[in-house]
């Protein structure tokens, strides 16, 4: 009975994939140049970003959801639909993480990197976008790959504002079947393989973008 | 003699290398032997051995009338009867000097925390270690007062033998002294001990019998002024060839 | 009564659950985490690898996947608790195994002379993890625990799913009677902010009281 909503619920994966991606994207436009600004940025620049950054890592994922969703985002003048809505807010979330991220990546770069670029004449926008980026951004990969990771599992949280990714599904079989365990547990399983399959694939562009001989500490 | 540890053909092999070919000798009550040799000739292992924190991949071990080596043996409870030094100190990094010095006697002999205090100041009033320092922990102590401490630490276990491996190896020249000086007390009040090293002078002013190791052998053994001003084999000559040019023609 | 007046005092009571919640949750899912990380490294091979399958299955299922998973789940085992001790439960396995990773790389990061040591006075096994590499393990895992707890908090929201009548649960029921979502959602969100807050400057007094002097807390 239960195998037959299989196909539905891996459908889920589609939704759950454009959450995460966008989230991560999103969180990717948000989070680097937050970065630069904290490592790079003048005091009153700092203040504004680390207050950002306390803020969307202090506040539950559900109350941000809730709070744009039905509160700001209509306030704003658009009432964005709950797929929308879910992949600005965990984008803004991820962001505040990611910039973390970077901002470790670019200061352990090292000092060395921008004083050399600087020395050969280079601006100081060229120097952060031709040397210490491309270092950086190998650097942060194993850390956004965690964040790649946390934010598959915090996807499923969407499913309170009715997104039609992998738990709001299952919650739909469950009613439909009348059975809990079983689809809440394959749920969870298809969770682990996304994991699983994605950090992989993570990996291996870690290790193809690897410079030889080069270890860095992070 | 009563012989208090005795290591019968001890053999050792960590993948393909055979470090310990066999390797066979006893220490007697209130004895200080010595171990030296050049670096890689085994000399760690051997001692490592003897209390089983390595196990030998042949050969028997006797502490007093117990083997060691047996499978049927506690060896948590006869480890308490043998003190180890290491070369790199190994305390207890959370722990202050003295409760470094308590610990084994609380936690392992299971005796009551005045009684544990009592004999810890002891001990390390014996390595002259004083009380100020007692608070203090490992990172803010010099090289030379971390050892003393680990001696008193494997002191006040009272323990039938005392290993040290390469105790002045990790320290800087000046400390070495002091570290030294305790030990050769040690020995003059005839707590037996074990000790593997390259201080030849120790060796020279307190030891009963020097044994050199080479390429995992036992290749001479006898009174240190013998062994070190006539010896034997060319391998042994030659190790000690620079020593004799230090020390040669004095006491 | 206006509105304040009786969003206040609601949020008042979910508050205090919240913090039921946590009270119980935290110090139990440290505790499991810290025999969990043990588990996989002084434990022989089926313990640790029992506890490796633990780990990999919490941490792999999203916390609310579990949660509900437990909900449902243990009714049909015949195990009836309350939905309060339900999500306790649920937060305790999985923060516990996010935990546990942290116990388990501080263990391994400790030098094994210590071990050395410790053996060769004669201490068991069990001695040496309970009384040597604990205590500087647990030193030197507590900025990765401080940091699951935060998120703990801020999870413990989830709760309301189960029906939990927690502060984020009294804010959804006063939004839906009220319509005042940007107010309502946003002093919740301030009240969480001042928690993780606290949190975070609480944990960084405890590392510096636990501070060994002179030593440091990186390999």
């Amino acid at each position: 009975m239960f195998w037959a909503y299989v196909p539905y619920m891996l459908a889920g994966v589609l939704w759950t994939f454009a959450l995460v991606g966008g989230g991560l994207g999103l969180g990717f436009l948000i989070g680097l140049p937050i970065a630069i600004g904290q490592v790079y940025g003048g005091r009153v620049v700092k203040a504004f970003l680390d207050v950002y950054v306390w803020f969307f890592r202090g506040v539950p994922l559900l109350v941000l959801l809730f709070l744009f969703y039905w509160g700001v985002f209509p306030a704003l003048g658009h009432k964005l639909p709950a797929l929308e809505a879910s992949i600005i807010v965990l984008g803004l979330r991820s962001g505040a993480y990611q910039s973390q991220i970077f901002r470790g990546a670019i200061e352990s770069v090292g000092e060395g990197q921008m004083v050399a670029a600087r020395s050969l004449g280079m601006s100081r926008v060229s120097a952060i976008l031709h040397i210490i980026l491309p270092q950086a951004l190998r650097i942060a990969i194993p850390g956004w790959t965690n964040e790649y990771a946390i934010l598959l599992k915090d996807s499923a949280i969407c499913f309170t504002l009715g997104v039609l990714e992998i738990l709001t599904r299952t919650r739909y079989v469950v009613i439909a079947t009348g059975e809990a365990l079983l689809p809440y547990i394959t749920a969870g399983f298809l969770f682990i393989f996304l994991t699983y399959g994605g950090t992989k694939v993570f990996n291996v562009i870690y290790e193809k973008t690897r410079i030889p001989g080069l270890v860095w500490r992070m | 003699m009563d012989v208090v540890l005795r290591a019968e053909d001890i053999h050792k092999s960590y993948g393909k290398t055979k470090v310990l070919k066999g390797v066979s000798f006893e220490v007697g009550r209130g004895e200080t032997k010595v171990i030296c040799g050049p670096s890689g000739a085994g000399k760690s292992t051997l001692l490592r051995c003897l209390n089983l924190l390595t196990r030998p991949d042949k050969g028997r071990v006797w502490l007093e009338d117990v083997e060691l080596t047996s499978p049927s043996v506690n060896i948590n409870k006869m480890r308490q009867k043998i003190g180890f030094v290491f070369q790199e100190f190994n305390l207890f990094n959370h722990l202050t000097a003295l409760d470094n010095v308590m610990i084994g006697l609380t936690k392992v002999k299971k005796l009551p925390k005045d009684e544990a205090r009592r004999i810890a100041k002891e001990a390390l009033l014996t390595v002259h270690i004083t009380e100020d320092l007692w608070n203090k922990y490992p990172a803010q102590l010099s090289g030379g007062q971390k050892q003393r401490v680990a001696i008193a630490r494997a002191l006040a276990m009272d323990p039938v033998i005392i290993l040290y491996d390469e105790p002045t190896s990790a320290l800087d020249p000046h400390l070495i002294g002091e570290v030294l000086e305790v030990m050769k007390e040690l020995a003059r009040r005839k707590v037996t001990g074990l000790v593997v090293t390259h201080e030849i002078g120790f060796a020279l002013s307190v030891a009963d019998e020097i044994m050199f190791m080479y390429n995992g052998r036992i290749v001479e053994r006898g009174p240190p002024k013998e062994v070190v001003f006539n010896p034997k084999h060319e391998v042994t000559a030659r190790f000690f060839k620079r020593i004799s040019e230090l020390y040669g023609g004095r006491k | 009564m206006s509105f304040w007046e009786e969003f206040f005092p609601a949020l008042l009571s979910g508050f205090t659950e919240t913090l039921a919640i946590l009270a119980v949750a935290i110090p139990v899912s440290i505790a499991w985490g810290v025999v969990l990380g043990s588990a996989r490294v002084y434990g022989n091979r089926l313990v640790s690898l029992i506890a490796a399958g633990i780990v990999g299955l919490f941490r792999g299922f999203p916390l609310v996947v579990t949660l509900l998973i437990l909900f449902f789940g243990l009714p049909e085992l015949g195990i009836y608790i309350p939905p309060f001790w339900t999500a306790v439960l649920a937060f305790i396995l999985c923060s516990g195994a996010y935990q546990s990773e942290y116990v388990r790389g501080a263990i391994r990061s400790i030098d094994v002379g210590q071990s050395l040591a410790a053996r060769a006075l004669g201490m068991s096994k069990a001695q040496e993890l309970l009384y040597v590499i604990l205590p500087q393990a647990f030193r030197r895992a507590l900025p990765g625990i401080s940091n699951e707890i935060i998120y703990m908090i801020k999870y413990s929201s989830l709760a309301y799913i189960v029906g939990v009548t927690e502060m984020f649960s009294v804010s959804k029921r006063f939004n839906s009677l009220y319509f005042r979502p940007v107010e309502i959602f946003f002093t919740a969100a301030i009240i969480y902010l001042a928690m993780t807050t606290a949190a975070t400057i609480g944990f960084k007094l405890l590392e510096s009281k636990l501070r060994i002097p002179g030593l440091e807390v990186e390999v």
